[in-house]
């Protein structure tokens, strides 16, 4: 087995759904996020529109963060999932150096690096996570990529434009996109101008940590 | 590359979290500094037994205590920029061995043992000929302790401007720059004239090589990287990070091979104290600075 995740852009309109779901589910601190949906505007007024990225953990099958964790916190589980036991955690924060896709963050209680898990513990219990629940027009599809008959696998045979983010970094991401563009995907696409971020006044998060 | 394309679409980020701050700060900068010297001492001990063995007398032991010390303020460093210090031990108990982070603590505690086991040997036994036998071993072992940190950052893969080998071979450059450095200010009187500008030649030729890789990937390193053209526009320009960068290569490289040239045409030993002393400071500041620039880009 071996789960994935895909969004459909085309359907996402942002409404942060599986933002809120999945702050609830996994008790996700404040300042700190293991799901995000990130907002750009493409465009010159009156020719302008918005474009929606949810952002999460990628689950790759050539983890960065695995392969730097001293202690192995960071491991595969036989789903696939890349999971973290915040017992052996360190604080290290070498998974946060290596992740490419900025999704690893310190847990400013624990004091541990935390990440998505695809809700690996709702997994276990035959559950789907909490963002696929939560999210009102089904653009997450969440499934096994091994079964050529899954709803995942059956989006990626259908659609030509699957994508996933930085290929170059020979990650092999498990989370695709459908509808995406450059905007979309590579952070350098696009500009980040103080003050119109969602916390107007804050333009660095803390770290979470002691220094 | 899609900067180019940024005029042309516009796209700017109207809703998002904001960036997190730099992780690996000031505290990493001592480790991989202190780690510098700690090393090079070694280094050029083992220079200094091979050149002229007569010079090591009054050497032996002060040289190995302040590289002993110089270790433990980067093991120091090392253990307070854990979030969880106190699970250090975790690193011995679960070691995970494709991390580079498990085999620099088992490589730069297994070093610091045997310095502590050197020390022990010349302090209190006066036994030198073991003392020797083993520098010959803690020299090997300095060399993976030296490079272990270019490979946390060759594996720190969203950070695109650290490469290997080019890091490794920064590293090596660090310890020789630094361990020279260190005892020619250590070595005072003990060093002969001829000895002291043997180390200097080492300080000088460190210099030059670190200061033409740092140069090659300021001019060409934009050129076949996207994420490595934004990095160096940090230190591109004015900005706060652009004069840091220019201060630690003046003030660890250009200066100190300056001096050298000058020192070796006057036989000066101020001059060369001088030299050395800036290329210690100096290098603080451009390990900090090569450290700090790849983590103000945003990842996602």
């Amino acid at each position: 087995m071996q789960l994935g995740f895909l969004v459909d852009l085309h359907l996402c309109m942002g409404c942060k759904g599986c933002e809120i779901a999945c702050k609830v589910e996994n008790e996700v601190p404040l300042s700190t996020w293991r799901l995000r949906v990130k907002y750009v505007d493409v465009g010159t007024y009156p020719e302008t529109k918005r474009t929606f990225t949810p952002l999460r953990c990628n689950h790759c099958e050539n983890a960065p963060c695995e392969r730097i964790c001293p202690v192995s916190a960071l491991h595969y589980l036989e789903n696939g999932i890349v999971n973290i036991d915040k017992e052996r955690c360190i604080g290290c924060a070498g998974c946060v150096m290596a992740c490419p896709y900025g999704a690893i963050y310190i847990d400013p209680e624990t004091q541990t690096a935390d990440k998505c898990t695809y809700c690996a513990h709702r997994i276990a219990s035959s559950m789907m996570p909490a963002c696929v629940v939560a999210c009102p027009v089904e653009a997450n599809i969440f499934g096994d990529l091994d079964d050529p008959t899954s709803n995942i696998s059956r989006y990626i045979q259908d659609n030509r434009d699957v994508q996933v983010r930085k290929p170059e970094k020979g990650t092999n991401p498990h989370h695709y996109y459908v509808g995406a563009s450059q905007v979309n995907l590579n952070p350098l696409a696009s500009k980040r101008e103080k003050g119109y971020s969602l916390f107007n006044n804050i333009t660095k998060l803390p770290l979470g940590g002691h220094h | 590359m899609v900067h180019e394309t940024l005029a042309a679409t516009n796209a700017v980020v109207t809703l998002d979290v904001a960036i997190p701050d730099i992780f690996w700060g000031w505290y990493v900068t001592m480790n991989m500094w202190a780690k510098s010297i700690g090393t090079g001492l070694v280094f050029m001990l083992f220079l200094l037994l091979r050149k002229n063995p007569d010079e090591m007398k009054g050497l032996r032991t002060s040289t190995l205590i302040v590289s002993f010390i110089f270790m433990n303020i980067f093991l120091l460093f090392t253990l307070a920029d854990l979030h969880q210090p106190f699970r250090m031990w975790h690193i011995f108990f679960y070691p995970h061995w494709t991390s580079a982070i498990t085999v620099g603590a088992w490589m730069a505690s297994i070093f610091v043992a045997l310095e502590s086991l050197m020390i022990v040997i010349i302090f209190f036994k006066k036994d030198t000929a073991t003392y020797d036998k083993l520098l010959f071993w803690i020299t090997l072992l300095a060399i993976p302790v030296t490079l272990y940190t270019a490979g946390i950052m060759a594996e720190a893969t969203a950070r695109e401007l650290w490469q290997m080998p080019t890091e490794a071979v920064q590293m090596i450059l660090a310890a020789t720059l630094s361990g020279s450095a260190a005892i020619i200010l250590l070595g005072g009187s003990k060093l002969s004239d001829e000895t002291k500008q043997f180390f200097g030649a080492i300080l000088g030729l460190s210099a030059l090589m670190a200061f033409i890789i740092y140069m090659s990937e300021y001019i060409f390193g934009a050129m076949k990287s996207e994420e490595v053209a934004a990095i160096l526009h940090y230190v591109k320009g004015d900005g706060e990070y652009a004069t840091m960068f220019w201060v630690g290569q003046w003030v660890a490289y250009i200066l100190p091979m300056l001096l050298i040239a000058l020192a070796r045409v006057s036989k000066s030993s101020a001059i060369l104290n001088l030299a050395a002393i800036l290329a210690i400071a100096g290098l603080w500041v451009v390990k900090h600075i090569w450290l700090i620039i790849p983590q103000l880009l945003p990842l996602s």
